[in-house]
């Protein structure tokens, strides 16, 4: 099932959200930028396919511009 | 390390005569030092009736966030080799159809890597391989990889789909199991891999009631089998088994859970009242020969099922009485996203989706849904404490 292409005003809006914090859940970013987290999770799907974000994972799912986490230890 | 020959209380668990798993585990220590000392943790656990597991921690491979969890000994001194004990979950295929070469090529691998140790299968239905290092954990999954296997799901994500043996070896499968569990497996694979919800969703695929694969109890999102037109009855078939000494008024039609059978004992005649008949597959069951699943075939989707968790476990609600189940399963799909959608918004943490229909209720789910309460929700109407009326109806 296609879910089509993500909305290029979410992807904006989740890149300058993730340039305020170090890390965050899809959940977080929705309701920060005050979107549903569907459209989040296709935004960053696409974003993590263009080298913008990357997802780290932390017992649970986070989302942080790629490079901004350093890896563990 | 465990000194073989010193575990009494393992040793009674190979009497009798079923498989036993001490057995395999000390085939597996003759040659890993990890099988040797689980031999040895093992027997100290049932001394002191304590497990010395510690489970969790960050472990996984490149790009997953699941298919790994992280085991450790609390007695890492006296058994070094379990340390490091990590299970590793590798996505089983479509009801559990190997080639024995596929069997092989695990098993080498595993024994390359691991303690040897495997479990076929774990509850979610996949390849458990028992006990690793951090260490092997990137070359292990490298070498599945080449071989065009992938890891199942852990942690708080989709956890592999599977589904029963459907129409490979059953005819009361009413859509094709296999299929199905295929494909949605493919579309979910984000999800499958990327932990981000409340806790785990499970979707399991029957192909009729008699859930072979247990949906309805373990189940999120449980499909299940059914078809909506009549029962098919070949009353040549009834008469022979009524000749052939079957009580079919005792063993069939008083068995019946919704009394909508009755049976004509001179005439030999079986007569059903399909909109009564809630499709239990029993009378089909008992007179294979004489009943047939319907001709307009689909699948019943269930919903909430867990094992004890939050709240007590719970069996499946109907959501859906009547699905189409046919490739690509857009219906279905669809469903899906947006039941996870809304478990998403609402549900706590470590609270499956039944546990949040629970405490929300589930009036509130269908109508942020846009579904329709229906009698098939309901065992009986009136009774049923989940759907109210709200005030926009009166």
């Amino acid at each position: 099932m296609d879910k089509g292409p993500a909305d290029p005003k979410v992807k904006e809006a989740v890149l300058a959200y993730l340039d305020t914090v170090e890390k965050a859940k899809s959940k977080e970013i929705a309701k920060a930028i005050d979107v549903p987290k569907g459209a989040v999770d296709l935004a960053v799907k696409e974003l993590a396919a263009e080298d913008l974000v990357e997802y780290l994972y932390i017992t649970t799912t986070f989302v942080a511009l790629k490079g901004k986490v350093a890896p563990p230890e | 390390m465990a000194e073989v020959g010193k575990t009494p209380l393992l040793d009674e668990l190979e009497n009798g005569p079923w498989p036993s798993f001490v057995k395999e585990i000390k085939r597996a220590a003759e040659k890993n030092e990890m099988s040797k000392d689980l031999l040895g943790q093992l027997e100290r656990s049932y001394e002191e009736k304590i497990g010395h597991w510690k489970h969790g921690g960050i472990v996984g491979v490149k790009g997953y966030g699941g298919g790994v969890i992280g085991r450790y000994s609390d007695l890492p001194d006296e058994f070094p080799a379990l340390r490091e004990f990590h299970t590793m979950r590798v996505a089983a295929p479509s009801g559990w159809f190997y080639k024995t070469d596929t069997l092989r090529t695990i098993c080498d691998i595993w024994e390359r890597h691991g303690s040897g140790l495997t479990n076929m299968h774990g509850s979610t239905g996949d390849i458990i391989l028992l006990g690793m290092t951090t260490e092997e954990l990137q070359p292990t999954y490298d070498e599945f990889a080449e071989q065009g296997m992938d890891l199942g799901g852990s942690g708080s994500d989709l956890r592999s789909p599977s589904c029963c043996v459907g129409p490979a070896r059953c005819e009361h499968a009413c859509y094709d199991t296999l299929d199905a569990c295929f494909d949605i497996t493919n579309e979910f694979q984000d999800e499958l891999h990327r932990p981000m919800w409340p806790y785990k969703s499970k979707i399991k695929f029957a192909g009729c009631a008699n859930d072979c694969v247990a949906a309805q109890a373990r189940a999120d999102i449980s499909v299940v089998g059914t078809w909506r037109d009549a029962i098919q009855v070949d009353q040549a078939a009834v008469a022979e088994y009524a000749d052939g000494g079957l009580n079919i008024q005792k063993y069939v039609v008083d068995k019946c859970p919704t009394g909508c059978m009755a049976f004509d004992a001179e005439k030999k005649e079986l007569t059903i009242d399909n909109p009564e008949c809630s499709r239990c597959m029993h009378c089909i069951n008992v007179m294979g020969k004489a009943l047939k699943i319907g001709k307009e075939r689909g699948a019943t989707i269930m919903i909430g099922a867990k094992s004890t968790i939050v709240k007590s476990a719970f069996m499946s609600w109907v959501l859906v009485p009547f699905m189409p189940m046919e490739a690509p399963y857009d219906e279905f799909k669809e469903l899906c996203n947006e039941i996870w959608d809304w478990w998403d918004e609402n549900g706590k943490t470590r609270e499956r989706l039944g546990e949040t229909i629970y405490r929300l209720g589930m009036g509130k789910f269908l109508r942020d849904l846009g579904i329709e309460a229906v009698p098939q929700m309901v065992y009986k109407p009136r009774s049923n404490p989940y759907v109210f009326w709200q005030p926009e109806d009166f």
